[in-house]
C-alpha cells in the first residue's frame, strides 16, 4: 500500500447512508450522524460547526434594512417584515465597517478578508475568513469549502497568498460533484489522473527549485508561491484519490437544471441556496461562500424595468429606489427561506441552523456613492444569542473584523485576532 | 512642543535595514545628510511618530528606504515638495536654494538606490503569463485554436495592466485551473491529431433558413417573395436560424447574402448578428457583427466561434428603426409586412467549419515530429484514427520531449532540465503505457512547469531568448515565432537595428490590429466597454451597432497612427475620424452612407476628432447613468497626460451624483474643493473632467444636463465645461481644452512611452525610470513625436532590454 497511513480507510466502520436510511425507515436527507463521520482524517471528531457567508456586490439600501430602534425592541423594517418569524435567530449589526478599507467596488476583495485596501490597491489581499476556517477545520469533509457564485466567477474568498478563488456558478455541476456517484470507470480514471497529476507535481516541484537557483533573489518569493501551490495541489490530489473511493451521500432530489437567464438573480439565488443547504446537511462541506454579483441586466421582478447595477446608482431618484427595493426585498425573502430550510433540519438535538453561522453582508454601505462604511450586516444561527439590533456609531464605525473573531471562536478556532480586529463583537454572545 | 528626530538617529536606523527583497547595497539605503536635515527641519513637526499627520511618518519612511513600499513613499514625498504642496503654506517655507538642494539630492539618492536594486534583482520580478498569454502560448505550442483564456481565473490589473507582475498571485486553485486548461488543450490537440473532424459545409437557400411551418407564429424568419425575411421588431431571439446550429464546438465561417426591405429615410437597414442557444433557459447571446442591409444585394462575411448547439440570430438591430408590434413575443408570417416596417431579406447563407490557427498537418508535426503515422480502423464504428508508429519509442520520446520543451520554454534547454521530463515518459513506457499517452504525460508536465508559466529573466541585460520572449509577448501576446527564435539562437537580437526590424515584422498586416486591440483594451479600458449599458430612458438611441462602431473608431485611429507614424498630437486633435453611417448619425456628422467604415473629414463645427471625443472613451469613463468629472479627470490624467494621481485619503466617500437635477456635480465639487487638503489634488484632477462634461455617458454631445421629472426627461441645467488648468491656462470649451493638451507633445509622448513600457515589461514606473522615459520621448521628438518612433525607442531602450 503506497498511500500514506493517515488515509487508511477502515471500511467496516463506515455505514452507507442508504443502509442507515433503509434500516431506519426515516425520511431521506438526514444530516450528520456520528457513525457516518469519516473513518479517517486526523482531527478529533466534534460537533460540526459551520459558516456560510452570503455576499452582495451592490449592498442593500440601509433605510430599508435596518430598524430605527436599537436593542431587542426593534420594529421590522421593510426588508425584515418577511423575516419576522426568524426574529429570535437573527442579529442586525449597523454602524460597522472594515478599518482602512475604501475604494468602492474594489473593496469587494476585502469583504471577507478585512485587508486594508484603498483605491491605490497596492496592498496585497489576505486570507478570507471562510478559507481560514477551511484551512484549519476543513479536513473532515469531502470539500474543505465551497465557493459559490450567482452570476459570475468573482468571489470574496481568497487564499492565504491573496489570490481569489473563482466561484462555482452552476448548481447542476455542483450537484454532480456533491451527490452523483461516479461510475467505477470514472473513479478509476480519477484515481489514475490524480496519481499522474501527483507525479507531475513532484517533477514540477523539483524543476521549480532548480529554476529558483538560476534566477535572481527578486523572483524567489514568486517561485516559492509557485512551489507551495504545487505542493498544495499535490496534497489535494492525494485527498481526491482517497475520497474517490468513498461513496457520495444520497439526496432525495434530482439533479437541478441551471437557470440560463443571468439576470434572474433571485431564482439563481434560491437554487444555489438549496444546493448549499444540501451540502451542509450532508456534511459534504462546512464552509460556504455564496456571492451575488451585480449584473447589469433587468431582474425579472414585477415592476422592475431597469438594470440592477444601474438601479443601485439610484442617485436618490424615487423611481429607481422603489425598483431597487423590489429586487432587494426578493433577495431578503430568499435569504429567509434559506434560513428556514436550515432550521427545519435536526441534527442530534439541535437544528442545522443552530450549528451554522450565516452572515449576509456587502462591501457597499451605499452603492450609489460607493461608500464602504456602514455596511449591511445580518448574522443568523450558529448558536449565538440573537434578537438584537446592535447599533454602533454610524459616524465612527465599529470594526467589522470583531464580528469575524466572534464567528471564528464560535466555529471552533481558538483565536483572538482577525486582520484589524480589536476584540470580539460586543453584544453578540454564545447561547 | 517641537519634536525632533535626531539626524544621527536617522543614519543609525538606515544602516540596519534589511529589505524583504534580499541584499541591497548599503550605500543605496542611507539618505544623504542634506535630506535628513531637511526632513528634520520641515517635516518632523507634523509627520513623526504614531500620530503623524495623514499617517505619513518619516520614521517609517527612513526604515522603509530601499524597499518598494519605501520607494513609493519617498516618491510621494519628493513630488509633494517639488509641487510646493509641502510644507503647507501656513508653515515655515524652505528657502529657494535649500528647496532645490533637497530635491536634487533626494532625487539622486532615491534614483541611485532604486537603480542599485534593479541592477541586483531586476525591475521586473517573477512575472508570469496572463490568461491571454497562456492561451496564445498553448495555441502556438500545440497548433490548436480553441478559446481557453476564459477558463482561467480573471487576471486583476494592478497599475492598469494584467501584465504587471507585482500583484500576480499564485495558488493551488490557480494551478488546478491551469492544469484543467492544459488538459483541455491536450485533449483538443491529440484529438485533432488522431482524427480530423469531417468537413462541414452547409449551403442554405431561403427555404432552409425560414420556419418549417409557415402557419405557426414563431421567431424564425418567414418566406416572402422567395427570400427569408426578418422585420424590425422586439421579440427576443426573433431572427434565429436553427439551420445554422453548430454540431460541435468550433470556428465557423459564414457568408450571408442579403438586402434591405422598405428602407428607412436614414439609409439602409442596420442589422446585428448574434450567436447563442436562443432559448430562454440560456438567454445569453454573443455579439458577432453588424452590417447595413442596402437596396443592392450584398455578401457579408464573418468567422465566429460557436459552442455546440449555438445558432445565429440575424435581425434588424438599429434601435432607432420603427419596430413592429407582435403579440406574445412571436411573429406570424405577414404580420410584419402589413405594418410597413424595415426588414432584412436573406438570399443565401453558407456555413463552413474551419480552423483559424494551424492546419491539421502542422499540428501533427508539432506533436509527433517525423514519427510516421498509421491509420487504424475502429472495427465497431468504422472510423479511422491516426496513430504514431515509433521506430524506437524510447529514443523518439526523448527527441520529441526535448523539442517540445524548447518550444514551451522558449529557449534552449539543458540536458538535466529535459532529463526529468523525459524520464517521466520513459517510466510510463516501461509500465506499458501507449507511446501517445507517455508523450502526452510528459507534455502535460512541461506545460505545468514554471519555465512555461513564468518569464525566466536573469538580473541585468536580458539574454537573447528572454528578450525575444519579452518582445513577442509585448507585441503579439504570444511566444516568439520561428524567425524571432532564430534571431535569438544566432545571437543577433540584441542589436537595436535587429530589434526594430523584428518589431516591425511582428506588427505586419494583422499583427498591428492585434497589438492595438490588446494594448488599448487595457491602456484605454476598452475591455470595459460592456460593463454598463447607458440608461435607455435617459440616453435613448444607443445600441450594439453604435458600440461596435465606437470601438472600431478608436482601434482604427490607433492602427492608422502606428502604421503612418503619426504624431501623438494627432491622436488628440485629428480633424478626421473613422465612421460608418450608423455612428455618423449618432454623432450627428452629416454625409456618411453605407456600412463601409471610412475616414471622414470633420468640419470645424463638429465636436469630434481626437480620442478624447471618441464615444468608446466617453462611455468607459462613465457609469451608464451619470458622468463624473473626477472619474474622467483621473482617467485623462493617468492615461493621456501621464500625471501620477494620488489616491484619495482613506474614509472619504465618493461624491454622489444627483440625477434629480437639483445640484450640479460642479457645485458639489466646488464645495469639496473649498477644503484645502482636497483642493491640492482636485485642482489637477477636475479640469479635464469638466472639459468632457459636454459628452453624456453614452458618448453623445449635450449642452444641458438632463433632469428627470415624473419619469420624463427634460432639459436641465446648462453645462459649464470651463476650468483653469494647474499651469494657469483657462478654457471655456472642450475644443479649447483639447487644443491646450494637444500642444504638449512632449508630455503626451512621455505618457505613451510610459504606458508602452509598463505593458511591455510588466513593471510599473519607478522614480528612477522617469529620466529614461523622458529620454525615450525626447528621442521620439526627433521624428515629430511619431507613435511608431516612440515604440521603436521603447523596444530598444535599456529599460526594455534589461530585467
Amino acid at each position: 500500500m503506497t498511500r500514506p497511513t493517515r488515509f487508511h480507510v477502515d471500511t467496516r466502520r463506515m455505514l452507507s447512508r442508504r443502509t442507515v436510511l433503509r434500516g431506519a425507515g426515516v425520511a431521506m436527507g438526514m444530516p450528520w450522524l456520528s457513525a457516518m463521520a469519516p473513518a479517517f482524517g486526523g482531527v478529533k471528531r466534534a460537533v460540526p460547526r459551520r459558516f456560510v457567508a452570503i455576499t452582495l456586490s451592490l449592498g442593500l439600501v440601509p433605510e430599508h434594512l435596518f430598524p430605527t430602534e436599537a436593542g431587542r425592541a426593534w420594529k421590522p423594517s421593510p426588508y425584515l417584515a418577511a423575516l419576522a418569524d426568524l426574529r429570535d435567530q437573527l442579529t442586525l449589526v449597523s454602524g460597522t465597517s472594515h478599518p482602512g478599507v475604501s475604494g468602492g467596488h474594489r473593496a469587494e476583495a476585502s469583504l471577507l478578508t478585512a485587508a486594508p485596501m484603498s483605491n491605490a490597491a497596492q496592498s496585497r489581499n489576505t486570507e478570507s475568513i471562510d478559507q481560514h476556517l477551511a484551512r484549519h477545520l476543513g479536513g473532515e469533509t469531502r470539500f474543505p469549502s465551497l465557493v459559490l457564485g450567482i452570476t459570475g466567477s468573482n468571489s470574496p474568498s481568497y487564499t492565504e497568498n491573496g489570490s481569489m478563488i473563482p466561484a462555482e456558478t452552476s448548481p447542476a455541476s455542483l450537484f454532480t460533484r456533491l451527490f452523483v456517484a461516479d461510475s467505477p470507470a470514472a473513479r478509476e480514471r480519477q484515481v489514475a489522473r490524480a496519481r499522474e497529476g501527483r507525479s507531475i507535481m513532484d517533477l514540477v516541484a523539483d524543476d521549480t527549485r532548480r529554476l529558483e537557483r538560476s534566477l535572481g533573489a527578486g523572483d524567489r518569493g514568486r517561485l516559492d508561491a509557485y512551489f507551495t501551490s504545487v505542493r498544495d495541489l499535490e496534497r489535494r490530489l492525494v485527498d481526491a484519490e482517497a475520497w474517490a473511493d468513498r461513496p457520495k451521500p444520497v439526496v432525495p432530489i434530482a439533479k437541478p437544471v441551471d437557470i440560463g437567464d443571468p439576470n434572474d438573480v433571485i431564482a439563481r439565488q434560491r437554487l444555489m441556496s438549496d444546493m448549499a443547504r444540501l451540502a451542509l446537511e450532508t456534511d459534504s462541506t462546512r464552509f460556504v461562500t455564496m456571492h451575488m454579483g451585480g449584473g447589469g441586466g433587468v431582474v425579472p421582478v414585477p415592476g422592475v424595468d431597469e438594470g440592477y447595477h444601474s438601479l443601485s446608482h439610484h442617485g436618490r431618484d424615487d423611481d429607481k429606489l422603489s425598483q431597487l427595493a423590489r429586487v432587494e426585498s426578493e433577495i431578503m425573502k430568499a435569504f429567509g427561506d434559506f434560513l428556514r430550510g436550515l432550521a427545519a433540519r435536526n441534527e442530534d438535538h439541535e437544528t442545522v441552523l443552530d450549528r451554522t453561522t450565516v452572515l449576509l453582508t456587502s462591501n457597499l454601505g451605499n452603492a450609489s456613492s460607493h461608500d464602504n462604511r456602514n455596511l449591511p450586516v445580518v448574522v443568523a444561527g450558529g448558536g449565538f444569542r440573537h434578537g438584537s439590533h446592535l447599533a454602533f456609531d454610524r459616524k465612527n464605525n465599529h470594526p467589522l473584523p470583531n464580528l469575524f473573531v466572534s464567528i471564528l471562536q464560535q466555529t471552533g478556532l481558538e483565536t483572538d485576532r482577525f486582520a484589524t480586529s480589536t476584540g470580539t463583537l460586543p453584544g453578540l454572545d454564545p447561547v | 512642543m517641537m519634536r525632533h528626530l535626531h539626524p544621527i538617529m536617522l543614519l543609525v536606523l538606515a544602516m540596519v535595514i534589511v529589505t524583504a527583497e534580499g541584499p541591497v547595497h548599503a550605500a543605496g539605503i542611507e539618505p544623504p545628510r542634506t535630506v535628513a536635515l531637511f526632513l528634520e527641519r520641515h517635516c518632523a513637526d507634523c509627520h513623526q511618530g504614531k500620530d503623524a499627520e495623514a499617517g505619513f511618518d518619516i520614521g517609517t519612511l527612513v526604515l522603509e528606504a530601499g524597499s518598494s513600499a519605501g520607494d513609493h513613499a519617498w516618491t510621494t514625498l519628493i513630488d509633494r515638495v517639488a509641487d510646493g504642496e509641502m510644507p503647507p503654506p501656513d508653515a515655515e517655507q524652505p528657502k529657494a536654494a535649500e528647496h532645490s538642494r533637497f530635491l536634487a539630492s533626494a532625487g539622486d539618492w532615491l534614483s541611485d538606490s532604486i537603480r542599485t536594486r534593479d541592477a541586483a534583482i531586476g525591475r521586473v520580478r517573477g512575472r508570469r503569463l496572463t490568461p491571454r498569454e497562456v492561451e496564445r502560448s498553448l495555441h502556438a505550442v500545440l497548433g490548436i485554436d480553441i478559446p481557453l483564456a476564459d477558463r482561467l481565473p480573471l487576471e486583476p490589473r494592478p497599475g492598469g495592466y494584467t501584465t504587471v507582475a507585482t500583484r500576480q498571485s499564485f495558488s493551488h486553485h490557480q494551478l488546478g485551473r491551469h492544469l484543467t486548461v492544459v488538459d483541455r488543450a491536450l485533449d483538443e490537440a491529440f484529438g485533432r491529431a488522431a482524427l480530423s473532424p469531417e468537413s462541414l459545409i452547409r449551403d442554405l437557400d431561403p427555404t432552409a433558413i425560414v420556419r418549417t411551418d409557415p402557419t405557426k407564429r414563431c421567431r424564425e424568419p418567414e418566406l416572402r417573395k422567395g427570400k427569408a425575411v426578418v422585420w424590425s421588431g422586439g421579440p427576443i431571439y426573433y431572427g434565429r436560424i436553427p439551420a445554422t446550429t453548430a454540431p460541435s464546438d468550433g470556428w465557423y465561417r459564414f457568408r450571408v447574402t442579403a438586402l434591405g426591405l422598405k428602407l428607412p429615410s436614414t439609409g439602409g437597414v442596420w442589422c446585428t448578428v448574434h450567436s447563442g442557444r436562443c432559448v430562454s433557459s440560456a438567454p445569453l447571446l454573443q455579439y458577432v457583427t453588424a452590417f447595413e442591409a442596402t437596396e443592392q444585394t450584398k455578401d457579408i462575411r464573418f468567422t465566429c466561434w460557436l459552442s455546440k448547439n449555438d445558432m445565429l440570430e440575424i435581425r434588424p438591430g438599429d434601435v432607432t428603426l420603427p419596430r413592429g408590434r407582435f403579440a406574445d413575443g412571436q411573429v406570424g408570417a405577414g404580420e410584419g409586412d402589413k405594418q410597413d416596417l424595415p426588414g432584412l431579406a436573406i438570399d443565401r447563407i453558407t456555413m463552413e467549419r474551419c480552423h483559424v490557427g494551424a492546419d491539421d498537418e502542422t499540428l501533427r508535426r508539432l506533436l509527433f515530429g517525423d514519427v510516421p503515422l498509421d491509420s487504424v480502423e475502429n472495427k465497431k464504428t468504422g472510423t479511422r484514427r491516426l496513430r504514431p508508429r515509433p521506430a524506437d519509442a524510447k529514443a523518439d520520446v526523448g527527441r520529441l520531449v526535448k523539442g517540445f520543451a524548447q518550444r514551451a520554454f522558449r529557449r534552449p534547454v539543458s540536458k538535466d532540465v529535459v532529463a526529468s521530463y523525459v524520464s517521466l515518459a520513459h517510466a510510463q513506457l516501461k509500465e506499458k503505457v501507449a507511446f501517445v499517452d507517455a508523450l502526452r504525460a510528459a507534455y502535460r508536465a512541461i506545460l505545468c512547469s514554471p519555465r512555461f508559466l513564468f518569464f525566466t529573466e536573469e538580473p541585468g541585460p536580458l539574454d537573447d531568448h528572454a528578450l525575444a520572449s519579452r518582445l513577442s509577448y509585448f507585441l503579439t501576446g504570444g511566444p516568439p515565432d520561428g524567425i524571432l527564435m532564430a534571431r535569438a539562437d544566432d545571437g543577433t537580437l540584441r542589436d537595436p537595428a535587429v530589434i526594430r526590424r523584428e518589431a516591425d515584422r511582428l506588427l505586419e498586416s494583422d499583427g498591428l490590429h492585434r497589438f492595438v486591440r490588446d494594448f488599448a483594451a487595457e491602456w484605454l479600458d476598452l475591455d470595459q466597454i460592456d460593463f454598463t449599458e447607458p440608461d435607455t430612458r435617459l440616453y435613448p438611441g444607443f445600441d450594439p451597432i453604435v458600440q461596435a462602431g465606437m470601438l472600431a473608431e478608436t482601434h482604427e485611429t490607433l492602427v492608422d497612427a502606428f502604421a503612418k507614424n503619426r504624431s501623438v498630437q494627432w491622436l488628440l486633435d485629428a480633424d478626421t475620424t473613422w465612421l460608418d453611417s450608423r455612428l455618423a448619425r449618432y454623432y450627428e456628422v452629416p454625409g456618411v452612407a453605407g456600412d463601409d467604415r471610412r475616414w471622414v473629414p470633420l468640419s470645424s463645427s463638429s465636436h469630434r476628432g481626437g480620442i478624447l471625443a471618441h464615444g468608446a472613451i466617453l462611455k468607459v469613463t462613465a457609469n451608464g447613468n451619470t458622468t463624473s468629472p473626477v472619474v474622467r479627470g483621473v482617467w485623462i490624467g493617468e492615461r493621456i497626460l501621464g500625471d501620477e494621481i494620488r489616491p484619495p485619503p482613506g474614509g472619504v466617500p465618493a461624491i454622489e451624483p444627483d440625477i434629480r437635477g437639483t445640484t450640479t456635480i460642479r457645485e458639489q465639487l466646488e464645495r469639496h474643493r473649498a477644503d484645502a487638503s482636497c483642493a491640492s489634488c482636485h485642482r489637477t484632477i477636475d479640469p479635464p473632467g469638466f472639459a468632457l462634461e459636454n459628452f453624456d455617458p453614452s458618448g453623445r454631445w449635450r449642452d444641458r444636463y438632463l433632469a428627470m421629472a415624473d419619469g420624463k426627461r427634460k432639459a436641465g441645467i446648462p453645462i459649464d465645461p470651463s476650468a483653469t488648468l494647474p499651469d494657469g491656462h483657462s478654457f471655456k470649451t472642450f475644443e479649447t481644452f483639447r487644443s491646450l493638451v494637444a500642444h504638449q507633445p512632449d508630455r503626451l509622448a512621455r505618457n505613451l512611452a510610459g504606458h508602452l513600457l509598463v505593458y511591455g515589461t510588466g513593471a510599473t514606473l519607478s522614480y528612477a525610470d522617469r529620466k529614461a522615459v523622458a529620454a525615450i520621448a525626447a528621442r521620439g521628438a526627433r521624428n515629430d513625436h511619431g507613435v511608431r518612433s516612440i515604440l521603436h525607442e521603447v523596444v530598444t531602450s535599456p529599460l526594455f532590454t534589461s530585467k
